[in-house]
C-alpha cells in the first residue's frame, strides 16, 4: 500500500460500532483504493490519551481518522448539542440525516470542524437509563450517582435530581463496579460490549419519545486528507457524508435489539415507560432546553433559531 | 553555582508543599462530598421518611449534597500537585533507578553516567514543559470547558505549566549542579533521600 | 527499519539504558519518543502527542489514589499510628519467624484488591510498612521482596478492576470470573506464606523474632491501635460495601490519620511539612514512570509488536500445550515492560479468537475463565521477576538502603512460589473452574 492510515476510538474491537460501522467503512476505503490505503485500527485508545483527547489527535495527526463525541470536549461544538438535547431525537438515522444536513447548512464544516475533515455526523439510538436501583419518575434520580456522555446530557440529569459524573464510555464498567456511579445512560447498542446488563440489572427505556442521543463525528487530520492524489480523495468522499452518516446511525439503532435481549434473557428488569409515564420527565426536561437557548444566545449562536431548524430537519427526515 | 542552591530549594520546597496543600484540598473537598452524599441517600431512606418524615424533608430541603463536580477538580487539582512535585523529586534526586551494574563499575564512569542522565532528565523536563505550553495554548484558543463545573480547561493547563515550568527549572540547575560536581570534586546538590533541614 | 523492526530493538535499548542507571520513568520515556519519531518518520507525532500526554496521565482521578493513600500512610507514620499498629501484630506474631511479613503480605493483599493498581499498593504499603518491618530485623531485600510480591495479590481479589476488562474483551461472564478468581487467590495468599516460612528457615538472620508475649500485654497494645483500626477499617469497609469509590477512600483515610495525628498533637507544621515532602517525592517517582509507560506503550501499540507476535504464536501450528505455554511465556516477558491493563487490551483482542479454538477438553465458557486467570497471574508475576519489574523499581526507591540485588535474590523465592502456582493451576484447570 501507499497510504497507511491511523484509525484511533475508544471501544474494544468487537463492539458494534468498530465491527458494523467503522471496520466496514474502512475495509471498503481499502478496497474501493485497490489496495493503495491500508487503515490500520487501533481500538480501545491503544495509541494512549484518553476519550476526549482523540479530536484533537486528528487535529494534530497523533492519529488519521478518530471516532468521537463532540461532547467529549464541551465547549468547542456547542452547535451540536441540539440534538442532544432532551426529547429531541425521533430515531437514528432520521437525527443523523438532520445532524449532517444543519452541520452543512450552517457550514460548521468551515467554522466549529475548520481544523479537520469531517467523513460522517451521526448519532445514536434512543438513550436508556441503566441503574442499580429502578427508575421510573425522575425523583428517582435524588441522589443516584449517573454517568452522562456529555455537557447537554450532564445537565439534563443535574436538573432531574441526580449527581452527575461526566466520563467517557470505557470507564463506565470500572466506574460502576467500584462504586464510582450506581447508574448511566447509554443506548441498548453498547450494553454488551461493557457487559452492563451484569453490573446493574435495571433499565429504563422512552420508547415512545426518546429522552436524549449524543452525536459522534469521524474525523480525518486535514493534512492526511489533503496528502491523498485526487483519485484516493475521490474514494474517500464516496463514502462519507450525508449517506454514510445515516446508514451509520441506522445501524447504531439497529444494534440496539441485541443489545436489549441480553438484559430479558438475563431476566433483568426493563421498565417500558408509558406516554403518561413520560409527562414528568418532559415536564422536568423543559428547563435544560431553556437554559441552552438563554446559554446559545447569549454565545450570539441563536439558540432558538438552531433548536427550530434543527427540529424542523428532524421532523422532515422522520416522516419521509 | 552553589549560590543559586537556596533560591533553587526554596522553587523545589514552595512548589512541593503548595502541592501537599492542593492535595489536602482535595481530600477535604472529597470527604465533603462524600458526607453530602452520604446525608442525601439518608433523607431519601426508607428508614428516615418512615420514622421520622419531617426531618427527612428538612434534611432533603437544607440542599445539602454532593459537591457538585468534586470529580472535575480531583482532576485539575491532583494534575497540578503531581507537577508541582517534580522539582523536589528532581533536587532529592528521588528517581527510580536500577544501581546493580554501575555499582560494579569504576567509579569514575559511574559518576559520569549519573550526570549524562542528570542533563538528559533536564532537557526530558523542558521538553514537556514545552509541550505542555503548546497544550496550554491550544485550549486558551479553543475554549475548551469542564461537563460539570465548566470552567476552562486552560486553567487547569496553565496551574500545571507554572509547576511544569518550575520543574524544568530546577532540572536545569540540577544537571549543571552535577557536572560542576564532578568537574570541581566538590558536594553542590543536597544528599539523596528525604534528610530534611 | 520497519516499526516491527523498530519495536524488537527498543527492548535491548530500553533494558541497556536502565542497567546504565537511567531513571526508570526516563529510559521507558526516552524510547517512547523515540521509538515514535522512527516509525512515524518524524517528529511531529510525538511532538502533538506530548502536547496533552503528560497533563492527562497526571490528572487521572483513579490515579489520585495514589498520592492520597501516600499522603495517610505518611500521617500514620508520623503521628506513630502505624508503629503501633506494628506493634500489635508484632505482639501476636513476633514470637513466630516471619510473623511479620505474613501479617505484610495479608495486608498488601486487601489493600491492593480494594485500590486495583498493584504499583499504588506497592508503594503505599511501603510508606507504611517498610520501616517497620526494617525495626524488627527484617532484612532490606526481604522486605522489600514481601511487599512486592504481596501488592501482586491484589488482581485476584474483587473488585479487580483488570478482571472486568478482561470480561469485556472477551464476553464472559464478571460474576464467574470473580468466582473463579477465588480459589488461585487464596493458593497464592498461601504460597507465600510457605514461601516466607521457607525463607526465614533458610535465612535465620532475615528475620527478627523473640519469645512469645504474655496476652495482657498484646491486649494492651491492641488497645493501643483502636483509632488506627477504625481509620483502616472505615477505609476497607466503606469501599468494599460501596459507600464510596477507592479515591474517596483514600480521601477519608487520609483525612481520618491526618485528624488523628492532630489530635495526638504530632501533627506540627514542621513535621507536616516533612509528610508532604516525603509524599511528593514518591508521589513524582511514580508517576514520572506512569508517564514513561504510557508513552512507551503507545509506541509498542504503534509498532505492532505485541499484535504481530500474538498473531505469530498462534499461527504456528503447534500444539495446544505449547500454545499456551509460548502465551504465558510472552505475558511474562512483556509483564516486565508494560503496564498490565495495555498489555492486556493489545494482545487478548488477538490471541483470544484463536486460543478459544484449541481443544484442552473444557467447555468454551470454562476455557475463557480458565485461560483470563493464567493470563491476569502471569502478567502480575511479569511486575516482580528480575531484572526488569515495576513493583520491584518502585518499592526499592522507597527504601535507600537496600541495594537492587539484595531485592533480587529475595524477589526469587517468590516467584518461585508464583511459578509452582501458575504449574499447578495449568495442569489442574479444575481448580479455577470448581467453584463455577
Ligand atoms: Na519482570
Ligand atoms: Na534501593
Amino acid at each position: 500500500q501507499e497510504y497507511t492510515l491511523r484509525l484511533h476510538q475508544f471501544l474494544p474491537a468487537q463492539a458494534n460500532v468498530p465491527v458494523q460501522v467503522l471496520d466496514v467503512w474502512a475495509d471498503t476505503i481499502e478496497e474501493e483504493s485497490g489496495g493503495r490505503i491500508e487503515i490500520q485500527r487501533y481500538p480501545a485508545m491503544q495509541l494512549g490519551g484518553t476519550p476526549p483527547e482523540l479530536y484533537d489527535q486528528a487535529v494534530d495527526g497523533v492519529a488519521d481518522i478518530v471516532w468521537t463525541l463532540p461532547g467529549y470536549t464541551p465547549g468547542r461544538f456547542p452547535q451540536t448539542e441540539v440534538f442532544e438535547l432532551p426529547f429531541m431525537m425521533t430515531d437514528a438515522e432520521a437525527t443523523s440525516r438532520a445532524y449532517w444536513q444543519l452541520a452543512e447548512e450552517q457550514d460548521w464544516f468551515s467554522s466549529i470542524f475548520s481544523d479537520v475533515h469531517v467523513l460522517g455526523l451521526w448519532v445514536h439510538g434512543p438513550g436508556v437509563i441503566h441503574s442499580g436501583e429502578p427508575v421510573t419518575t425522575p425523583e428517582d434520580l435524588a441522589g443516584v450517582k449517573l454517568r452522562a456522555p456529555t455537557r447537554v446530557t450532564n445537565q439534563l440529569f443535574t436538573n432531574l435530581g441526580a449527581t452527575t459524573v461526566g466520563m467517557p464510555v470505557p470507564a463506565i464498567p470500572e466506574s460502576l463496579s467500584k462504586g464510582v456511579i450506581d447508574a448511566t445512560v447509554i443506548p441498548w447498542e453498547v450494553t454488551p460490549s461493557i457487559r452492563l446488563t451484569e453490573l446493574v440489572t435495571n433499565h429504563t427505556e422512552f420508547e415512545a419519545d426518546p429522552l436524549y442521543t449524543a452525536t459522534f463525528v469521524l474525523a480525518m487530520n486535514q493534512a492526511a486528507y489533503d496528502n491523498l492524489p485526487e483519485d484516493l480523495q475521490q474514494v474517500i468522499d464516496d463514502n462519507s457524508g450525508l449517506e454514510f452518516s445515516a446508514m451509520a446511525g441506522a445501524t447504531m439503532q439497529e444494534y440496539d435489539a441485541p443489545g436489549r435481549e441480553i438484559a430479558v434473557e438475563a431476566g433483568n428488569n426493563i421498565i417500558t415507560l408509558t406516554e403518561e409515564q413520560i409527562e414528568p420527565w418532559r415536564a422536568a426536561a423543559d428547563q435544560t432546553i431553556e437554559n441552552w437557548v438563554a446559554e446559545m444566545d447569549g454565545q450570539g449562536l441563536d439558540g432558538t433559531a438552531l433548536l427550530d431548524r434543527a427540529r424542523a430537519l428532524i421532523e422532515e427526515n422522520t416522516s419521509e | 553555582m552553589t549560590a543559586l542552591r537556596p533560591l533553587v530549594t526554596l522553587i523545589a520546597r514552595v512548589m512541593a508543599l503548595l502541592g501537599g496543600l492542593v492535595l489536602v484540598a482535595l481530600v477535604i473537598l472529597t470527604c465533603l462530598s462524600v458526607i453530602g452524599r452520604g446525608l442525601v441517600t439518608l433523607g431519601h431512606s426508607d428508614v428516615l421518611t418512615g420514622a421520622a418524615p419531617g426531618l427527612a424533608g428538612w434534611l432533603n430541603g437544607t440542599g445539602v449534597g454532593p459537591i457538585p463536580g468534586d470529580f472535575e477538580l480531583v482532576e485539575a487539582g491532583v494534575a497540578f500537585a503531581i507537577f508541582a512535585f517534580l522539582p523536589i523529586c528532581q533536587l532529592r534526586s528521588g528517581h527510580a533507578t536500577v544501581d546493580i551494574f554501575t555499582n560494579l563499575m569504576p567509579g569514575g564512569i559511574a559518576r559520569t553516567l549519573v550526570v549524562f542522565w542528570e542533563i538528559v532528565l533536564a532537557l526530558t523536563l523542558v521538553l514537556i514543559a514545552w509541550r505542555l505550553y503548546e497544550g496550554f495554548s491550544d485550549k486558551l484558543r479553543n475554549g475548551q470547558t469542564t461537563f460539570l463545573l465548566q470552567f476552562p480547561v486552560w486553567w487547569a493547563y496553565g496551574a500545571s505549566l507554572i509547576a511544569a515550568s518550575a520543574a524544568a527549572l530546577v532540572g536545569v540547575w540540577c544537571a549543571a549542579a552535577r557536572a560542576a560536581e564532578t568537574v570541581t570534586g566538590r558536594p553542590i546538590m543536597p544528599p539523596p533521600g528525604e534528610a530534611d533541614h | 527499519m520497519s516499526n516491527l523492526e523498530i519495536g524488537f530493538w527498543s527492548f535491548p535499548v530500553l533494558l541497556g539504558m536502565i542497567f546504565l542507571r537511567a531513571p526508570i520513568g526516563l529510559a521507558m520515556f526516552l524510547c517512547g519518543i523515540g521509538g515514535l519519531w522512527l516509525a512515524t518518520g518524524s517528529d511531529s507525532m510525538f511532538l502533538a502527542k506530548l502536547k496533552s500526554e503528560s497533563y492527562s496521565t497526571f490528572s487521572s482521578y483513579s490515579l489520585s489514589i495514589i498520592p492520597m493513600f501516600l499522603l495517610m500512610g505518611q500521617f500514620a507514620t508520623l503521628s506513630g499510628m502505624s508503629q503501633a499498629l506494628f506493634r500489635a501484630a508484632e505482639s501476636f506474631l513476633g514470637h513466630r519467624r516471619g510473623g511479620v511479613a505474613m501479617a505484610a503480605v495479608g495486608a498488601c493483599a486487601g489493600f491492593g484488591a480494594i485500590c486495583g493498581s498493584s504499583l499504588a499498593t506497592a508503594a503505599t504499603m511501603s510508606r507504611v510498612a517498610l520501616p517497620e518491618m526494617r525495626r524488627y530485623g527484617y532484612s532490606g531485600g526481604f522486605s522489600t521482596a514481601t511487599l512486592a510480591a504481596g501488592g501482586t495479590l491484589g488482581i485476584l481479589i474483587p473488585p479487580s478492576v483488570i478482571l472486568v476488562i478482561y470480561a469485556i474483551l472477551t464476553e464472559q461472564n464478571i460474576a464467574k470470573l470473580f468466582l473463579a478468581a477465588f480459589i488461585p487467590g487464596l493458593l497464592a495468599a498461601l504460597g507465600y506464606m510457605i514461601t516466607i516460612s521457607l525463607y526465614v528457615r533458610r535465612h535465620p538472620d532475615a528475620a527478627g523474632t523473640r519469645p512469645p508475649v504474655p496476652m495482657a500485654e498484646r491486649m494492651r497494645a491492641l488497645a493501643d491501635v483502636w483509632p488506627v483500626l477504625l481509620v483502616f477499617g472505615l477505609v476497607v469497609g466503606g469501599i468494599y460495601l460501596g459507600w464510596f469509590t477507592p479515591t474517596e477512600g483514600a480521601a477519608v483515610g487520609a483525612a481520618g490519620t491526618g485528624l488523628l495525628a492532630l489530635a495526638s498533637g504530632n501533627l506540627t507544621w514542621a513535621l507536616f511539612k516533612q509528610s508532604v515532602i516525603s509524599t511528593a517525592i514518591a508521589t513524582a517517582m511514580i508517576f514520572f514512570i506512569i508517564l514513561g509507560a504510557a508513552l512507551y506503550n503507545s509506541f509498542l501499540a504503534l509498532s505492532q509488536v505485541p499484535q504481530e507476535l500474538s498473531a505469530w504464536v498462534v499461527g504456528q501450528g503447534f500444539s495446544p500445550w505449547l500454545v499456551l505455554t509460548l502465551i504465558l511465556a510472552f505475558y511474562l516477558v512483556f509483564g516486565c515492560l508494560m503496564d498490565s491493563l495495555s498489555m492486556i487490551l493489545l494482545t487478548i483482542p488477538i490471541f483470544f479468537p484463536v486460543v478459544t479454538q484449541l481443544d484442552f477438553g473444557l467447555s468454551a465458557e470454562g476455557f475463557a475463565i480458565w485461560f483470563g486467570i493464567l493470563v491476569l497471574i502471569v502478567v502480575e508475576v511479569g511486575l516482580i521477576t528480575p531484572p526488569v519489574g515495576m513493583n520491584l523499581f518502585i518499592i526499592n526507591a522507597m527504601d535507600r538502603d537496600t541495594p537492587m540485588l539484595a531485592t533480587y535474590r529475595a524477589v526469587m523465592w517468590f516467584v518461585g512460589s508464583d511459578i509452582a502456582r501458575v504449574v499447578l493451576l495449568v495442569l489442574f484447570p479444575s481448580i479455577t473452574l470448581f467453584l463455577l
